[in-house]
């Protein structure tokens, strides 16, 4: 797996409007590090590399890892195989945000407005909604999980309405905003990107795995985890701080990139099984690939062109995740 | 030995368990009866630790309950429930592998495996090891349960294995009712468990329990050997049935008749048969 998200880097790193191929790019890291394999390589393909595709690809890499995880860790959370981070409110939270900060953020923020405010007001408005839900779904001093879906579509089907009533009043321009941003796109990604994310995200995926064991007992029930000797409240709040944060990051540099987080973990449990402990990691190594071949597709297929990442993922994602569930509908072993 | 010394337990305006108090034996099977909503399932927690007594104490080996370490406490305390409502397929191994968790960190060890060994083949569900748990009969998904229970267990001192059963056999077919209590019997009298287990059915008490618990509304109607406490009379209070008992010459245990017949045509149920159907 770790091959293949390897090789899905390196094409994607590779294919576009300057071609490198896959040795000039090896030889363009080693000269970096220091070595020189004499790979023949010119300034233009150097420059391209280390400026546009490479934080692209990173960012692909780090996001496509981080929205699998966290997809993993909700559908452990809510013993559901259907639940994804957008069902306690992140993305809706986020887009909130985004949109009154590309609508109303030149009169409100003046001279703040940028790409870097949007994407930290984004990171805000996912947090913010996420504790909104959080803390809705308190009781007794326990989060009550059921609470916590509930709570989460309500939230969203609030933050969803006051988007519309501030996309209603966009113009032009930043309706073309809104919408790009709602699909999802790469076609921010900078080192800035890559290394303001990186913390959040390196977070949740080094941090789930921890959880593998306790995600699994939760599976047969919250009080047989807890007879299991796992600290069941300490384990649900950790999950979702993971994923709140991660996701977060996600949303702000990329906007909201749907399906990748439900899909992948799915996949893969047909293949790898429901273990966490196999899981979380196969899910990291998946949605790493995935998210890179998907973005490859997206800015080579109509070039010059993008299409916005989300539909990418969905017009490839949504068939084959349909043609899983019908062969494994046949053998009777889906959820 | 388990302890309950005085047990209370209220929500707001009702009382659950009122001033229950017991000693539940090492190396027997001791069965918690009474009809519903008599506070068992409420005692089992209160045991388990799901739910904060509200008064009383519960000594595990002289030990409060609560004063021990959660993990610690898992490696000598484990619960078997009626049903699982698993959603995602583990293989039956991985389910009976749970019951190790406090035992290793990412990585089961070999002793781990032996365990997983040695339960599956005591519970007889070896071949089933490799299947989808939720492809299996409820019979056999119990089996599971039961063998994940045990291995939680099992590496404890004798005398410090405590298995607590809500209603582990009332989804099951006679053949597996039969199986399963007969597993657990046995776990008690040969290999010295401390079993508490909810059984509905009262002849299934009188060939399986050592001892048994009585309750009615959250307060004590009997506790004691077995053959001390059932009688037509403690039914009668416990259940609000009045039954016979029968001991056949020659066998080991008695067994119970209800004459539903009867039942139906007592006032009681009259009364409230007519308030239903002319109201």
């Amino acid at each position: 797996m770790i091959a293949c998200v390897l090789l899905a880097a390196v094409l994607a790193a590779g294919i576009g409007a300057v071609q490198i191929s896959p040795l000039q790019i090896l030889g363009m890291v080693f000269h970096k590090i220091g070595f020189d394999l004499g790979i023949p390589y010119n300034e233009m393909q150097e420059t391209v590399f280390w400026v546009i595709r490479l934080p692209r690809v990173l960012l692909a890499v780090i996001i496509g890892a981080t929205l699998a995880v966290c997809g993993v860790g909700m559908q452990g959370l809510f013993r559901n195989p259907l639940a994804d981070p957008g069902l306690i409110g992140i993305g809706s939270g986020a887009s909130l945000a985004a949109v009154i900060t590309l609508v109303l953020g030149t009169s409100l923020l003046a001279g703040l407005s940028g790409q870097y405010t949007l994407n930290v007001m984004a990171f805000l408005g996912a947090l913010a909604s996420m504790i909104a839900v959080y803390r809705i779904s308190r009781q007794d001093g326990k989060t009550n999980v059921a609470i916590m879906l509930l709570a989460g579509i309500a939230v969203n089907a609030m933050a969803g309405a006051l988007t519309g009533m501030v996309t209603i009043s966009a113009n032009e321009q930043q309706l073309r905003s809104i919408t790009f941003w709602s699909m999802g796109s790469l076609g921010g990604a900078s080192w800035n990107n890559v290394l303001g994310i990186l913390p959040f995200c390196a977070l949740s995926i080094i941090g789930m795995p921890f959880f593998a064991k306790s995600l699994n007992a939760l599976s047969l029930g919250e009080s047989d985890a807890a007879h299991l000797g796992i600290r069941t409240e300490r384990l649900k709040n950790s999950v979702m701080y993971l994923c709140a944060i991660g996701v977060g990051a996600c949303v702000a540099v990329s906007g909201i990139i749907v399906f990748v987080g439900l899909v992948v973990p799915h996949i893969l449990r047909m293949t790898a099984g429901p273990d966490h402990k196999r899981l979380i990691g196969a899910s990291a190594l998946g949605g790493a690939a995935l998210l890179t071949l998907a973005d490859l597709v997206s800015r080579t297929v109509a070039a010059p062109v993008e299409i916005p990442i989300g539909i990418i993922t969905s017009v490839v994602g949504g068939p084959f995740f349909l043609y899983l569930l019908m062969k494994e509908k046949k053998k009777q072993t889906l959820i | 030995m388990l302890e309950l010394q005085n047990i209370h337990f209220n929500v707001p305006g009702r009382q659950l368990l009122s001033d229950v108090s017991c000693n539940i034996r090492s190396g027997a099977l001791t069965a918690v009866m009474g009809a519903n909503g008599a506070g068992k399932s409420t005692l089992l927690k209160a045991v388990s630790g799901e739910i904060k007594i509200s008064g009383g104490q519960i000594l595990w080996n002289k030990q409060h309950m609560d004063t021990y370490d959660p993990k610690e406490l898992s490696k000598k305390r484990s619960f078997l429930r009626q049903n699982y409502a698993l959603q995602l397929p583990f293989t039956a191994y991985e389910i009976v592998e749970m019951g190790r968790y406090p035992y290793f960190h990412s990585r089961a060890t070999a002793r781990c495996r032996q365990v997983i060994e040695e339960t599956s083949t005591y519970v007889g569900i070896q071949h089933l090891l490799k299947r989808n748990y939720l492809t299996l009969s409820g019979g056999e998904q119990q089996r599971v349960q039961l063998a994940r229970v045990l291995a939680q267990v099992w590496d404890a001192p004798e005398g410090q294995r405590l298995v607590m059963l809500d209603e582990p056999v009332s989804a099951l077919d006679i053949h597996y009712q039969h199986q399963l209590l007969g597993l657990v019997y046995d776990l008690a009298h040969h290999k010295g468990y401390t079993v508490l287990a909810i059984l509905h059915d009262i002849n299934l008490a009188f060939q399986y329990a050592d001892d048994v618990l009585l309750l009615k509304d959250g307060h004590k109607v009997a506790f004691g050997a077995q053959n001390d406490v059932f009688s037509e009379e403690t039914i009668l209070e416990t259940f609000g049935v009045s039954v016979s008992l029968h001991q056949p010459p020659g066998y080991a245990h008695r067994y119970i008749t209800v004459d539903g017949r009867r039942l139906a045509t007592t006032t009681h149920f009259m009364q409230e048969h007519n308030n239903y159907s002319f109201k």
